[in-house]
């Protein structure tokens, strides 16, 4: 089955650049320059003989900084109705801003420069992640020899078990949940520790180093349990 | 005394009497007292002097007496009055100084002394216990429009504020006693700089009323105008301090300004010429080059678009560094964390894994805006891979020292010619380098070139978090480039938290 992606970009090159890309790699296109023509597209693209409250793409790619108004505009009128993936890409890069949209629903967010291969790489993920969110929550997560059984509470490498204090899996867990996607800090805090602990950012950081130190061979160069400066952590995607 | 009587003769009687009435002017009014001693010589008099019980008196040595005792006793008042109204004055005029003195104080301690005009009411007020209004000018004493740069504070009517402003401009005291307008019904007060005259003081009716003495008022007025003239030297000293920390930004934002100007004249042009080249050939040339050549073409493409994105990242937070007002966004960072983060982003152009980090073991929380430490140590490892030949490790270390944490990165390149060691942190010797690269050592030149604003930027990031960026030149070659952080505690908690966590 074709991929559809509604790409809302107002720069005219990087709209056809992009276009062009996915266009090679398999997706369907839908292209739009303003917030409004994006609206219009996602309210008209039906799929073939599909439920009209359905959405006719599977994944959005957003611009920020639109003629008519901000992109934020279209991600909540997306959430109100939808569940499909949203991947913001914008030139703005102050860190209150992506945790922001990602606090609000965007599944990942790109600061304009980017290479396409980043680019594609973070479509599959939130394509991937939406696919298994959709059909159920995440009980098993499994790679590179990590096995983390949610259901179980047991966390192996390699077949042998790993010892971890009931926060310490309670954190992992919650990376697990949404693994190949940034978790904000705030969004970590708050699940984990309580509403009362948001601004706690310390406890964070012991317990991730704690988390690493039993879970990385070299804790100062992580492999799985990802650092996104000033926004929060990212367990790589299970499948890769 | 009438239990005294029968033992002391009267002369002793009358000494008593003169004690009575001396200790009575120590507490009562002048005139009570006068009154007092009058009563009382009397009714000794009656009751002490034969004959007993009438006042007619037998003996003329007894009337010497008794008028000898009513005078003194006067006399004793007189003297007691004349002590207690000086030393009224004294205590007036120290509780005026210590009003002077404190209200001094009140705003040599504030930056804006405007938020204390109320106060400067209140002391008037207090003062002179009449109705105090207030013109304050807010900037330079202006010409024309005058209403919008200045605050009023107690309402006063159209005529008040003529003279108020009237009085700012003439930066003389106006109404009864100064010789000036004598026969308005208010004071007027100018407060007065050393140089302008920053406001003006209304002061009602009450203490102009003719009843109080003149050599009183005069006083009264001294104070008055005493505190106006505290209050406007304040306001003259505030303005002027805003007014150099005006210049100063002014002269910083052009500095700023001139320097990227340069920077973008030079450091843009470059990436961007190599970038124009590579696209037309492949636009132009495209059919006629192999797939190898295109892919070449492609990749420069890509090397120099991400230069240029660095430097323009690099510009950006330059501005913004400089900016009044710049804050940080300061948290608890993990110092592990953010070079872990920054070895992955290098790993992306530097897969031979030449990069190694050596972090001592149980660092402390930073208090640091991870994604500024993070742009600089990225800059400082993109320049010693840059500026070191390919193969030879580049090492970002961290350590605990002297009460600062150390992030330092080292090479194995050339290391940086002694008299470039501070200049390369400078973005205006870009210029200098720009202009005469031939004058340049060899050494110098390729430091500076491309290392553009990034030093700058990481000094300035480095001073921002009020630590420092040094250079010193490493032993058995090469450069180190160190940032010292000083070390701030981490909240308890933190370490209740860890224990709770050890199984």
């Amino acid at each position: 089955m074709t991929l559809r992606v509604l790409l809302v970009e107002d720069d005219r090159g990087l709209r056809v650049t992009l276009r062009d890309a996915m266009t090679v790699e398999g997706y369907k296109v839908y292209t739009a320059a303003s917030l409004q023509e994006g609206m219009m597209l996602l309210s008209n693209v039906k799929p073939d003989g599909g439920d009209a409250d359905e959405a006719g793409v599977d994944l959005i790619l957003l611009d920020l900084g639109l003629p008519d108004g901000s992109g934020e505009a279209v991600l909540a009128a997306v959430r109100r109705r939808h569940s499909i993936p949203v991947v913001v890409i914008s030139a703005r890069q102050e860190d209150g801003l992506k945790i922001g949209l990602l606090d609000q629903g965007a599944d990942d967010y790109l600061v304009k420069p980017f290479s396409i291969g980043e680019l594609l790489a973070r479509m599959r993920v939130a394509l991937r992640h939406r696919g298994t969110y959709l059909k159920a929550a995440v009980t098993l997560y499994e790679s590179e020899g990590l096995t983390i059984d949610l259901v179980g509470r047991q966390v192996s490498h390699n077949n042998v078990p790993i010892h971890l204090t009931p926060t310490e899996f309670q954190l992992l867990a919650r990376l697990a949940r949404s693994a190949g996607q940034v978790v904000t800090h705030r969004q970590l805090l708050n699940d984990v520790w309580g509403a009362e602990f948001v601004e706690h950012t310390h406890y964070l950081r012991l317990y991730m180093a704690q988390l690493r130190g039993k879970l990385e061979v070299d804790p100062a160069d992580p492999q799985r349990l990802l650092t996104e400066l000033g926004v929060g952590y990212r367990l790589i995607d299970a499948a890769r | 005394m009438i239990w005294l009587d029968p033992k002391v003769d009267l002369a002793n009687l009358a000494l008593v009497l003169i004690l009575g009435s001396a200790f009575a002017t120590l507490w009562l009014p002048a005139w009570i007292s006068v009154a007092g001693s009058a009563v009382s010589v009397f009714v000794f008099n009656w009751m002490f002097v034969s004959p007993r019980g009438h006042l007619n008196v037998e003996v003329h040595q007894d009337t010497l007496l008794l008028i000898s005792l009513l005078l003194v006793t006067w006399i004793i008042a007189a003297l007691m009055a004349v002590q207690r109204a000086t030393s009224d004055q004294a205590g007036a005029h120290a509780r005026q100084a210590e009003q002077l003195r404190d209200f001094g104080e009140t705003l040599r301690d504030s930056p804006d002394p405007l938020v204390h005009a109320e106060l400067l009411r209140q002391a008037l007020s207090a003062l002179t216990s009449g109705d105090v209004k207030l013109l304050v000018v807010k900037g330079e004493t202006p010409q024309g429009d005058e209403g919008e740069n200045a605050l009023l504070l107690g309402r006063p009517g159209a005529d008040q504020l003529e003279g108020l402003w009237h009085c700012v401009r003439s930066a003389k005291p106006l109404g009864h006693g100064t010789g000036r307008y004598s026969a308005l019904p208010d004071w007027y007060f100018p407060m007065r700089g050393r140089e302008a005259t920053l406001g003006a003081a209304l002061v009602g009716r009450a203490i102009t009323s003719p009843n109080i003495e003149g050599s009183m008022q005069a006083g009264l007025r001294s104070q008055a105008q005493a505190l106006c003239d505290q209050f406007g030297l304040a306001m003259e000293r505030a303005l002027t301090a805003r007014a150099a920390a005006r210049a100063r930004d002014l002269a910083q934002t052009q500095n700023v300004r001139n320097a990227m100007l340069a920077a973008i004249s030079h450091d843009y042009r470059t990436p961007l010429a190599t970038i124009m080249g590579a696209a037309s050939s492949l636009a132009e040339q495209g059919p006629r080059l192999d797939d190898e050549q295109r892919e070449r073409l492609a990749r420069t493409i890509m090397e120099e678009s991400t230069q240029l994105s660095r430097l323009t990242d690099n510009m950006l937070q330059l501005a913004r560094l400089y900016a009044p007002g710049m804050r940080l966004g300061l948290d608890w960072e993990s110092a592990e964390e953010v070079v872990g983060a920054i070895l992955r982003r290098v790993r992306r152009h530097d897969p031979d894994r030449r990069v190694r980090a050596i972090l001592e073991p149980g660092l402390p929380l930073a208090r640091c805006d991870a994604l500024l430490l993070s742009q600089m140590l990225d800059n400082l490892v993109d320049n010693a891979l840059k500026y070191s030949a390919s193969l030879l490790p580049v090492e970002i270390a961290v350590r605990r020292q002297e009460g600062n944490i150390v992030f330092s990165v080292s090479d194995r390149g050339m290391g940086v010619h002694p008299d470039w060691r501070e200049r390369i942190f400078e973005a205006f010797q870009r210029g200098v380098a720009a202009q005469a690269p031939d004058a340049l050592p060899a050494d110098a030149r390729a430091a500076q070139r491309g290392a553009g604003v990034g030093l700058t930027v990481c000094r300035a990031i480095a001073r921002a978090h009020g630590g420092e960026l040094s250079y010193r030149p490493r032993e058995g070659g090469g450069s180190t480039f160190e940032f010292r952080l000083p070390e701030v505690e981490p909240p308890r908690v933190a370490r209740e938290a860890a224990r709770e966590g050890v199984p």
